[in-house]
């Protein structure tokens, strides 16, 4: 694959996995830099490495640690889409395969929680989990993978994220939510759950989010 | 969901009628329209110039203000958003959009027109270049750059930070609440909606001038009313084609061009031109606009004659940029997310007001030393009755002249078209509730309307008609954005109490 082929948000391949451009560096040597789509780690490539793929209705994918399957639906409130066909109006900023967040959604379109408004046939729509008809599109080639059982990869690995950032005992969040004030405290972990208070039990992954949740301070720090 | 789409409706409606109303009577009635808005324009500038000058120098003296404020800090969005365009980029298009058509069209004409007509002294004198450069400087420096700075940072604050529709009601939402979407909310978009498509009529009016100037002068083309509403008319089907069949990139690319294409023109003559009178120009021109700005920005004349001057020159200009600030203010909004305030106001005030300055000093200061050196009286007087060849005439004095009237041609034909095409989609954000999805009929039929209405300006009576309904288009908007300015402030204020409270315990 040509550099000049190569463009910002595009799918492709490297190392047989799935990843998206986000940046295009002409003058390096590692001129495509990319986001692997499964844990959203980055990586520079060449051009000769990576090989385009285009997504469509009813590939399955893992994002973020979590699978999803592309449907041909009109997306509500807190479901996520891929921005596939990309109409942006003159004042709009949105690119190709972009993966955002739906805010409010009407008749005409969506707006997502990055202030875009996209219409309903400029996306699909990410499905939570993998349909039994979905065709899985982590890997080229699914062959060559050892322990190609995609449910593994669901799992949350958390020995991959930087340990600094992971929820701690005495972390205090609040809920980056309009309608409820919340805000609430760690007070457990196990390895594939987060604990608060208030009976809330949701994934490291999830908490780290910045859209859903706000790291205010940890207790033990504001004591000192 | 319900309430807001009739809310949208109903904007979309009353502001379209009134708008309709008014073309009817432009096309049956036309004396009658001419007659009206004369008297409008007369009362408002008799009784309400100084509410003008006073409202713009009062935005003026508060964005300085939020430049050092408390508030500077204060990020248009998340915490983490990030800005979505480079500096580079971002400036060129907050240049584009909040003058774009304006300064070809004015660059020469203006110094010139002054130089013979100055507002004080005598004519085709040395004092009379200075005091010309110095009221150009004035009329596209930090005041119109101040209104754009108010309503562009009210409407990306609440659009982002307070997550309220991308429509100028959502700016009051600290005074009115949820009002904003009953019928006060509803009487600020409507008159938004009208302030909006008089100002882009009146740009678009301007630049089918100036398109059928250039296609005079370059092929030869009779320069009447009848081209130039062919123009009108050619224009509006390219836009709504490019509406219709989704070209919004292609538009973007050119806009892009129109702006390199400026910057390349500007460098030319600064390269062709009389480099050093030009650079001499900008810094005793800053010179004078610095220490005379307040006496200027309070300048009216109770006692003697000259209003009128005033009254066609600075008066105009104010109500054109208030009139032109919903739709600019809306660009300027949706490309700032991720800049904070202090940011937002170095770029949409201070950065464009110098860039400003730099194009009146190349094209102004050129034209002026052309006509001082030659001694061309005939040359001053031709092109301040010419305006709209003014830039082209000029041209016709330089090296590579043909080069530059084809470059300027295609700038202006360009701005022209991404002005109608962007226009269209700020006035379907505004009518519909502030969606950021306006649908492809909505903005067909402002394209239309807006092109409508230019043409009947132009049918009414050409650049007075123009001025004329401008003026009163953007009356009440003036108190509107007095208002926003306490709206923000109120805002702004809420949003540090917020973020202190963060910061405290996270330093801590």
């Amino acid at each position: 694959m040509k550099l000049y082929q190569v463009r910002k948000g595009q799918f492709v391949y490297y190392n047989n996995q799935l990843h998206k451009v986000y940046g295009i560096k002409a003058m390096y040597k590692q001129s495509i830099h990319l986001i692997r789509l499964r844990d959203l780690t980055q990586h520079l490539a060449k051009s000769a490495e990576v090989e385009r793929y285009k997504p469509k209705e009813l590939d399955s994918f893992n994002f973020n640690q979590k699978a999803y399957t592309l449907r041909n639906r009109k997306a509500e409130e807190g479901d996520y889409i891929l921005i596939h066909n990309p109409r942006p109006d003159s004042l709009d900023t949105y690119f190709l395969n972009e993966i955002e967040m739906v805010e409010k959604a009407d008749n005409k379109g969506i707006i997502t929680t990055n202030s875009h408004g996209v219409k309903h046939n400029e996306y699909l729509l990410m499905e939570p989990g993998r349909d039994k008809d979905s065709y899985p599109i982590d890997f080229k080639d699914i062959q060559t993978v050892d322990s190609a059982n995609l449910d593994d990869m669901e799992l949350q690995n958390l020995s991959d994220l930087n340990s600094e950032l992971l929820p701690s005992i005495g972390d205090i969040y609040k809920k980056n939510d309009n309608n409820k004030i919340l805000e609430t405290m760690v007070i457990a972990i196990s390895a594939q759950a987060v604990y608060l208070g208030g009976g809330l039990e949701v994934s490291p992954v999830e908490l780290m989010n910045d859209d859903n949740w706000e790291f205010l301070y940890n207790l033990q720090d504001y004591e000192e | 969901m319900n309430s807001k789409s009739r809310k949208g409706n109903s904007v979309f409606i009353v502001s379209l009628l009134l708008t309709l109303t008014f073309i009817i009577w432009g096309v049956f009635f036309t004396d009658n329209l001419a007659y009206v808005t004369n008297i409008v324009y007369n009362g408002s500038i008799d009784y309400l110039g100084w509410l003008y000058l006073g409202a713009t120098l009062f935005f003026v003296i508060f964005s300085i203000y939020l430049l050092f404020s408390k508030y500077g800090d204060i990020r248009l969005g998340k915490k983490t958003d990030r800005p979505d365009f480079n500096t580079v980029s971002w400036f060129a298009m907050l240049f584009g959009a909040g003058m774009g058509i304006g300064i070809v069209y004015w660059g020469v004409a203006e110094p010139v027109t002054h130089y013979t007509n100055p507002p004080y002294g005598e004519p085709y004198t040395i004092e009379a270049a200075n005091t010309a450069m110095k009221f150009t400087f004035f009329h596209w420096g930090l005041d119109p750059w101040a209104i754009y700075t108010v309503i562009g940072l009210a409407l990306a604050f609440f659009q982002y930070n307070k997550r309220l529709p991308a429509a100028i009601s959502s700016a009051f939402y600290p005074i009115l609440g949820d009002k904003i979407y009953g019928p006060i909310g509803k009487t600020i978009d409507i008159l938004s909606v009208f302030a909006t498509v008089f100002g882009i009529a009146t740009s678009l009016g301007l630049g089918a001038m100036q398109v059928t100037a250039g296609m005079h002068d370059i092929f030869g083309i009779p320069n009447t009313l009848f081209i130039q509403l062919i123009v009108i008319a050619v224009a509006t089907v390219i836009f709504i084609i490019s509406i219709n069949t989704g070209l919004e990139r292609g538009i973007q690319y050119l806009s892009n061009t129109a702006m390199i294409l400026s910057f390349a023109i500007m460098l030319l003559i600064l390269i062709i031109g009389p480099t050093l009178t030009i650079i001499k120009v900008f810094f005793n021109t800053t010179g004078l606009y610095i220490s005379d700005f307040i006496p200027m920005s309070l300048r009216l004349i109770p006692f003697g004659e000259g209003e009128e001057w005033i009254a066609s020159w600075t008066l105009f200009y104010w109500a054109w940029w208030i009139a032109w600030a919903p739709f600019v203010g809306m660009f300027i909004a949706r490309v700032s997310k991720g800049r904070t305030v202090r940011e937002f106001v170095i770029g949409v005030l201070i950065v464009p007001t110098l860039g400003t300055c730099l194009w009146m000093s190349i094209f102004g200061g050129s034209a002026l030393e052309l006509v001082q050196q030659a001694g061309n009286e005939n040359l001053a007087a031709y092109i301040s009755e010419n305006v709209s060849l003014s830039i082209f005439t000029f041209f016709d004095y330089l090296p590579l002249n043909s080069l530059l009237s084809i470059l300027g041609f295609a700038v202006v034909a360009i701005y022209y078209i991404t002005v109608a095409d962007t226009a269209t989609f700020v006035l379907g954000m505004l009518s519909e509730g502030g969606t950021l999805n306006p649908s492809n009929k909505i903005k067909v039929t402002w394209g239309v309307i807006q092109s409508g209405l230019a043409a009947v300006l132009l049918l009414a009576g050409g650049l007075e008609v123009l001025q004329t309904a401008s003026i009163a288009a953007a009356l009440p908007f003036t108190i509107i954005l007095i208002v926003m300015t306490f709206s923000l402030l109120k805002g702004l204020n809420s949003e540090v109490e917020v973020q202190k409270g963060n910061k405290r315990i996270r330093n801590s």
